[in-house]
């Protein structure tokens, strides 16, 4: 899953001062801000601010050829007090420049309209090259009805003389000629020729100062962009650039100093402004009219939907309180009017489950997702019976926002729901949002290093600091560590440079899973723009902007765990004859919880979750067994609890304390003369712990009083971390007020702690809830069928935490036996095969590296009786020499009684040629009979290490193994030695390198979990150990270890001491390289864009992503 | 494939660490040599970044290897230290060497991070075969260069055991098969893909795979090209199959004598003669001159050398020999000349042309010509002519470099109008004008009042921010005309009010027609 969404986008906090300005003679029509890829320097909200403090009532936005910055200048301006008016400037290929700006909304889906039209074909018809945009006169004739044209002469005043007449010609529309006065030394002659020919044609000139920037010190910026473009460097660049800084947003009193001369030139601007009525908010959104059968309201068809079924998923008959429920969220519903929202994510969900063949699984999540009508309609398998305490909350009325839910598929086959889409609302109608590519630290600082003409090394080294510290921000120390002088002006100009050039957007990209589904033609809503693969388009606002403009989307989302889920339950079904869903899945929850009662807690519990969803990483599996889980609800707070939310608020510690019964759960109370169970209402399920989003949101509007609109504000502060200053404000208000009411404050700290750290990460309840679900699945299948589960899992690879030789070393610690890669036994996938009282998991041809599915389909057609040789397999199989290679350098032709040494050298002596039996006697002829060449037996070490080569597992050893005696020698201990050593015993062990983290939550301590023959060992290594030994903890691929044994119930960590790189170790297996096998969650060879916190898992992506709103 | 070639000695000589010693001399003759713990890494661009070419000891103590991305090795070694490679470089230093080796065998040729000599015959000239290959060993090391050298009857012998083998191992052919076995497969030069299949195959040295029935292996390799092919290359290093030198031709130098049978005191006569001859010896090539050395030599043994340079490459005698001409008068003559040299050190390409049949010549020619001229008699630097950058500053457009380096190019275009004359340095004026930002009214330049009758402007000039000091101001330029119509331009340095200094100041930039 793409993360550059990472980065929070800049925005302006409500009170920083800005006051309404009556309407000015003058309006600045000529803006572009930085959507302009590359052309312009500011954003929206620096614009907006520098507008109204500069004493501008509207000002207009006109971007180069797009309209995607223009959601974020409505908005900003919203907040800076100034009325934005929508425009765009329109590029034509023959080379005119035209500020456009729709009088009303029909204007601007025309406007719209023609930007598609520019953006998905070229003038030949053919596909558009992604970010490029054709247009050309005749185009914007059929659609200029309704819009303001304000033609921008070039340089070149004759030229442009000349195209006036036929430019005035074909667009009736067109009343201005844009004036600029830009000290370039002939502006006053330049604005009374222009003015003369605006009135030898009709038209009058209209003021603009053309900005790109909106203070004067952008102007290096806007340098750097425009270098960046051109590809060159700031030196050579010459003439491309501007000669003075001008072009940044002047006072309506200066322009009006500078336009003295030319009133009118002034009036135009305010007469243009005054008769536009167009608004973004004009874009009422329409729900697509196909998902309401004729002749009812969506509300009938949603209840019938609903009871319909209610029925099917309580056959014993509704309980008495989920129909209590269902009635107060149809009310609900239908106040808020979002009956169609909810079919439409039915139908969606009813496309997986009823007519995608085999079915899909899916399910949904979101703040509206856990509700009891989304159960009954299919969309989650949260059972409100089973776990009513959810349902407390559902849409808060007092929120004006759009419904959230997100449909999370099977990631291999998302792509069917998408193209259903597209062919039940034509791809006219249905789109998927952008995404939009930032500049990041390091994109940054390489650009800028560039085009300042920094070497190479420099720049590399620039960047190298920002990549290796694990942190997103550059920082002084580490430079100076790299050798750079940092208190060099050049440098610190650099910096400076790279900073603000941090945040810039780069590009639009499609977004993952974001579709705006309409009623009218989506082109007249927005523009739609080409990706860069064919066949892939995608809308030019992204999932912010259509928040911002209440329109609704669905998030059509991939889960990898839902495709390992799938297909484990597909497995279940073959050879157990079980078949299960989702929702059927039997709950232990309701046994009582005495021994053997609940298997999959009790695995749970041990902390044994390799290869289950979500609690599999590393802090979560130390986690486990401290919380021991032992109903549902436990593992929606599992979930929800081990994040960096949670844990900077110092949450945990106090939850654990009060689970185990090692401290009283009370609930803080306020002074006497307010309700005093206000805090129990919030916190009761939690023993008064607040943990998820809701929670803390709620803190702040029961507890601290902040109105709806405050704590919007405070959730959006917390979103970006853009104002110190606001936080702080936030801060006092909250804390102050809680106190003030009687509350602790010392919790009143707390709390807000806990709210800052969930602005970057914290987790939703109805989030938690949903992957919850999934978490029970995955570990229940884990605990009652692990060959299925391993076996589900290694096809859906890749996905998880874990590399296939983790999953593989699991299952067969559960018992599972594990078959090699066989060409005469195994298929593409993994399988299950009998072996007496159960099944074996076999390797399937897909662990080999490089084999093609296409290849292993031909073998297990072709093998109706077992292939006897290598001659035989290459013959019935058709394969090439070079697939017959692979096949025996990964040892994958056992059965026929040869192993991998004496395979290669049969192999090697095949033919490409196509067998032809006629000649097969010649050549053998020719060649004589073979001779038996004996060829030294292949050492077990060597055998291990090609395997890891060519499987990237072995079942033959581990590489750990081989070095066992030697190590038992000099009293080193394995990783199984562990749990029989007391605490704080001295030890040493040696292991290969899993995963090394450093989680921004855990104030610099690093992690890294080694891996020998007998299993996994924990490391911990305080911050100043990690600063002596960084480049072998960096390097090292087998790390040798000297430490402390610490038990912390029953997790087990190695504290660190000293440490050694041994990788050379490794080279003596054999004469090949031992590859890594870091896995997935490994920080240095996994590296997260701009990422500070401890992701660590691919999955998560998406959650963090929404994490920014509570909901 | 019986007969038997003659016993040959070939040398393999081998850099292992020829990139960075490379760049080692070439920094500690800048002296820009980093200290002996700072690890160095030479890097060529790669797919996704630079990687690492070759490694300083340094570094190599750190366990850096060739081939990793410079970006991951920086974030184990932030102190990392980057050089870019010069692989171009590299090749031409063993160009080079592979002439300079020639003091030792006439047969030398490049090889891969290596030079092969062809020594049949030759090794008695330095005391044998331990004597030569140490004498190289010294040498290279004098140069700054480690160096590994083995003799071997086949040059992939030789080859092998100089990568592979012991140190300076002299292999003599009744031995060969047997020191050769000892070494691994890949000393063969083996493609990747062949020597790890041959390692899985468990074939790891050359003593087994010689071992291999014959018959099998050439089965198994059918299909490989035979400079790929195992039984092939292990055929060449047993000397079953030629494995012949290929050493490049002499450069050659376009160079003429005159040999005098008698002492002369003026040599200038002889100049003529010299020229027509060299001149006819590029004719041939289609070669030009750009550089010449006429040397003489005195009857005492002192010689005296002088260097010409041409504008463009020639070979027309009579114009050559102006440059010449003059060049030898002040030489002491002492007892006379006796030889004289004239060679063109640096030739480029110079077709033949044909000659107009109007007898109009290309005035190009003639303006080279005199180029040459001028610089020949009065020096490099002080023959000069206009290079242009784009600069918005009117001072910064143009600058002067020496005629003979550089093609004169066009000036750029520069869309606002600009004095016919600038001063060199702007020179202050007093100037009345409206606070605070109007245009001049009545201003004194050296001592003469002048009043504004027409302005036009301000062309407002930013400081190039990039490389300008911080603090320096903007120039506001104004087009003045006098009471008597004459022209000036002047700026006002600064704004009032913009935080980089006093009230601004006003100087006098060009003068208008």
């Amino acid at each position: 899953m793409p993360q550059q969404e990472g980065h929070t986008r800049r925005t302006l906090a409500g009170h920083d001062g800005f006051i309404w300005h009556e309407p000015g003679p003058y309006v600045e029509l000529g803006l572009a801000s930085c959507f302009s890829f590359l052309r312009a320097a500011s954003d929206a909200s620096e614009l907006t601010a520098a507008a109204n403090l500069l004493g501008y009532h509207s000002i207009g936005i006109a971007d180069h050829n797009t309209l995607a910055g223009v959601v974020r200048v409505h908005t900003e301006a919203r907040t800076a007090c100034i009325r934005p008016l929508i425009g765009v400037r329109l590029v034509l290929l023959c080379g005119a420049e035209l500020l456009a700006y729709p009088r009303d909304r029909d204007a601007y889906a025309r406007l719209s309209t023609l930007l598609s039209r520019g953006k998905m074909a070229d003038v030949n018809g053919d596909w558009q090259a992604k970010g490029e945009t054709h247009l050309t006169l005749d185009m914007l004739v059929h659609h200029a009805n309704g819009l303001h044209l304000i033609v921008m002469p070039g340089d070149d005043l004759d030229a442009f003389e000349a195209s006036l007449p036929r430019l005035s010609r074909a667009l009736p529309g067109m009343r201005h000629i844009g004036a600029t006065y830009l000290y370039r030394g002939d502006d006053r002659a330049r604005i009374n020729r222009l003015d003369q020919m605006a009135r030898t044609h009709g038209l009058s000139i209209l003021a603009t100062n053309d900005v790109l920037y909106h203070a004067p010190d952008r102007r290096p910026l806007q340098d750097v962009m425009t270098c960046i473009r051109k590809g060159v460097t700031v030196s050579r660049a010459g003439f491309r650039l501007l000669a003075n800084a001008e072009r940044h947003l002047k006072s309506p009193q200066e322009m009006c100093r500078l336009f003295a001369d030319w009133p009118h030139a002034i009036a135009a601007t305010r007469a243009v402004a005054d008769d536009i009525s167009f608004a973004l908010t004009d874009l009422a959104y329409e729900y697509p009219h196909e998902i309401v059968p004729k002749g009812l309201t969506a509300q009938q068809e949603l209840e019938r939907l609903t009871w319909e079924g209610a029925a099917h998923r309580y056959p014993n008959g509704v309980p008495s309180h989920v129909r209590a429920t269902i009635a107060k969220e149809f009310a609900l519903i239908a106040s808020k009017k979002i009956a169609r929202y909810f079919l439409t994510i039915r139908d969606i969900v009813r496309f997986a489950r009823e007519e995608a063949q085999p079915p899909i699984l899916c399910q949904g999540r979101g703040s509206a997702a856990n509700s009891a009508v989304c159960f009954c309609l299919g969309i989650t398998s949260v059972d409100p019976n089973e776990h009513d305490v959810l349902f407390e909350r559902f849409l808060s009325e007092e929120r004006d926002e759009p419904p959230d839910i997100d449909v999370d598929f099977e990631h291999e086959r998302r792509e069917e729901v998408i193209q259903y889409m597209y062919d039940k609302y034509g791809r006219h109608r249905a789109g998927l949002c952008a995404t939009v590519i930032h500049y990041r630290p390091r994109s940054a600082i390489r650009e800028v290093g560039k085009v300042m003409g920094l070497s190479e090394d420099v720049t590399s080294k620039l960047a190298g600091t920002i990549w290796g510290s694990f942190e997103g921000q550059m920082d002084d120390a580490r430079a100076r560590e790299a050798g750079l002088n940092l208190s060099d002006p050049y440098l610190r100009m650099v910096l400076k440079l790279a900073k603000q050039l941090v945040g810039m957007p780069r590009h639009l990209s499609q977004h993952v899973g974001g579709f705006i589904l309409t009623e009218r033609p989506l082109t007249e809503i927005v523009p739609i723009g080409n990706g860069a693969m064919p066949e892939r388009s995608f809308i030019e606002w992204d999932k912010d902007d259509i928040d911002a403009l209440q329109i609704f989307k669905v998030d059509i989302l991939a889960l990898g765990m839902l495709t390992c889920i799938a297909k484990g339950f597909d497995l279940i079904e073959a050879h157990y004859g079980r078949a299960l869903e989702l929702a059927t899945v039997p709950i232990e929850d309701h046994l009582p919880d005495e021994p053997g009662n609940r298997p999959t807690y009790d695995m749970l519990c041990r902390g044994d979750s390799l290869g289950v969803f979500q609690v599999e990483s590393r802090a979560q599996m130390a986690m486990l067994p401290k919380l021991r889980p032992r109903i549902f609800y436990d593992l929606v707070i599992e979930v929800a609890i081990v994040r960096p939310g949670p844990i900077q608020g110092d949450m945990v510690h106090p939850y654990l304390r009060r689970r185990l019964g090692l401290e009283k759960v009370e609930f803080p109370r306020p002074g006497p003369e307010h309700p005093q169970d206000e805090m129990e209402k919030i916190l009761r399920r939690t023993n008064g712990v607040p943990i998820f989003q809701e929670q803390a949101m709620r803190i702040a509007m029961d507890a601290a009083r902040f109105t709806p609109a405050q704590s919007n504000e405070l959730r959006k502060a917390m979103a970006t971390f853009r104002s110190r200053g606001t936080i702080e404000q936030l801060q006092s208000q909250m804390v102050d007020k809680m106190i003030e009411r009687g509350y602790d404050p010392d919790f009143s700290q707390r709390c807000f702690d806990q709210i800052k750290g969930f602005g970057e990460y914290g987790f939703p309840e109805s989030h938690a809830a949903s992957f919850a679900k999934l978490v029970y699945v995955s570990s229940w299948m884990k605990c009652h069928y692990p060959a299925a589960f391993a076996c589900a899992l290694l096809n859906s690879q890749p996905m998880g935490f874990y590399a296939p030789a983790q999953i593989v070393r699991d299952a067969r610690e559960h018992g599972v036996e594990i078959r090699a890669v066989d060409v005469n036994f195994s298929g593409w996938d993994c399988t299950l095969e009998p072996d007496g009282t159960g099944f074996a998991l076999r390797l399937g041809l897909r662990q080999i590296s490089g084999m093609r599915e296409e290849a292993a389909r031909r073998i297990v057609e072709a093998r109706h009786m077992p292939y006897a040789d290598i001659a035989d397999l290459k013959v019935r199989a058709r394969m090439d020499a070079g697939t017959i290679r692979r096949l025996a350098a990964a040892d994958a032709v056992r059965s026929m009684g040869i192993d991998r040494r004496q395979a290669l050298w049969q192999a090697q002596a095949l033919r490409d040629a196509p067998a032809l039996p006629i000649f097969d006697h010649v050549q053998a002829a020719a060649e004589g009979s073979e001779a038996q060449v004996i060829l030294p037996a292949m050492p077990r070490a060597e055998h291990v290490v090609a395997d890891y080569q060519t499987l990237r597992l072995s079942l033959k050893a581990h590489p750990m193994s081989f070095f066992r005696g030697s190590l038992r020698h000099q009293r080193f201990k394995a990783a199984a030695d562990l749990p029989r050593l007391r605490y704080g015993a001295p030890v040493s062990l040696a292991g290969l390198v899993l995963v090394r983290q450093k989680p921004g939550s855990a104030k610099g301590v690093c992690f890294i979990t080694l891996e020998d023959e007998t299993g996994v060992a924990n490391l911990v290594i305080w911050p100043d150990l990690f600063k002596a030994y960084r480049p072998v903890i960096m390097a090292a691929r087998l790390l040798v270890v000297h430490g402390r044994v610490q038990t912390d119930g029953r997790v087990i960590h190695v504290v660190a001491n000293q440490l050694e790189d041994r990788s050379d170790r490794l080279d003596s297996l054999s004469d090949d390289r031992l590859p890594g096998i870091t896995t997935r969650g490994d920080h240095p060879t996994h590296p997260i864009p701009g990422q500070v916190g401890i992701r660590g898992h691919p999955r998560d992506a998406k959650i963090i992503l929404k994490s920014r709103d509570f909901h | 494939m019986t007969r038997t070639p003659p016993t040959r000695q070939i040398v393999s000589v081998w850099f292992p660490h020829l990139a960075m010693e490379r760049w080692r001399n070439l920094a500690e003759r800048d002296r820009a040599l980093p200290g002996a713990e700072v690890p160095v890494v030479l890097a060529v661009p790669g797919l996704h970044g630079p990687v690492i070419h070759a490694v300083g000891d340094a570094a190599t103590a750190r366990g850096v290897q060739p081939g990793a991305r410079v970006v991951d090795v920086q974030a184990i070694h932030p102190d990392l230290h980057v050089e870019p490679a010069d692989p171009n470089g590299d090749v031409a230093m063993l160009d080079r060497l592979t002439f300079w080796t020639r003091r030792w065998c006439p047969w030398t040729a490049r090889d891969n991070e290596g030079l092969l000599l062809d020594a049949t015959g030759s090794t008695h000239l330095f005391g044998g075969d331990a004597a030569l290959l140490s004498d190289m060993t010294c040498r290279f090391a004098m140069q700054g260069l480690t160096a590994r050298v083995a003799m071997a009857p086949t040059r992939m012998a030789a080859q092998a055991f100089a990568r592979y083998g012991e140190a300076t191992t002299i292999a003599r052919p009744q031995t060969l098969a047997r020191d050769l076995a000892s070494l691994p497969v890949r000393a063969l030069r083996l493609e990747p893909d062949i020597a790890r299949l041959l390692d899985r195959l468990g074939i790891k040295t050359i003593g087994a795979l010689a071992a291999v029935p014959r018959a099998a292996l050439m089965r198994r390799f059918s299909k490989t090209a035979p400079a790929t092919n195992p039984l092939v290359l292990l055929d060449r290093a047993m000397n079953l199959l030629p494995d012949p030198l290929d050493p490049p031709p002499d450069a050659v130098r376009y160079i003429v004598r005159t040999k005098l049978a008698e002492p002369v005191m003026n040599a200038a006569p002889h100049l003529a003669e010299l020229a027509e001859r060299l001149c006819a010896g590029l004719a041939r090539a289609e070669l030009g001159a750009r550089t010449l050395r006429l040397t003489i030599y005195r009857v005492d043994g002192n010689w005296r050398a002088a260097d010409v340079a041409t504008a463009r490459a020639s070979r027309d005698a009579a114009h050559l020999l102006r440059l010449l001409h003059g060049k030898l008068d002040k030489v002491d003559p002492g007892f006379g000349f006796d030889l004289l040299t004239l060679e063109a050190m640096r030739v480029e390409p110079l077709a033949l042309r044909q000659e107009r049949i109007d007898d109009i010549r290309d005035p190009d020619d003639d303006v080279a010509a005199l180029l040459d001229r001028l610089t020949a008699r009065l020096g490099r630097d002080r023959v000069n002519w206009s290079a242009w950058s784009e600069s918005h500053l009117p001072e910064r457009v143009q600058h002067q470099t020496p005629a003979l380096t550089m093609q004169p190019a066009l000036p750029p275009e520069i869309a606002a109008e600009r004095p016919l004359r600038l001063l060199d340095m702007p020179e202050e004026v007093h100037v009345l004008y409206a606070l605070p930002e109007g245009p001049p009214m009545r201003f004194r330049w050296r001592r003469v009042q002048f009043t504004a009758t027409r302005h036009s402007g301000p062309e407002r000039i930013a400081p190039e921010w990039w490389r300008d000091r911080p603090g320096t101001r903007l120039r506001d330029y104004y087009k003045v005309e006098v009471e008597d119509g004459r022209r000036f331009w002047l700026y006002r340095e600064g704004l009032a009010g913009d935080g980089r200094g006093d009230a601004p100041r006003w100087f006098l930039h060009g003068l208008f027609a």
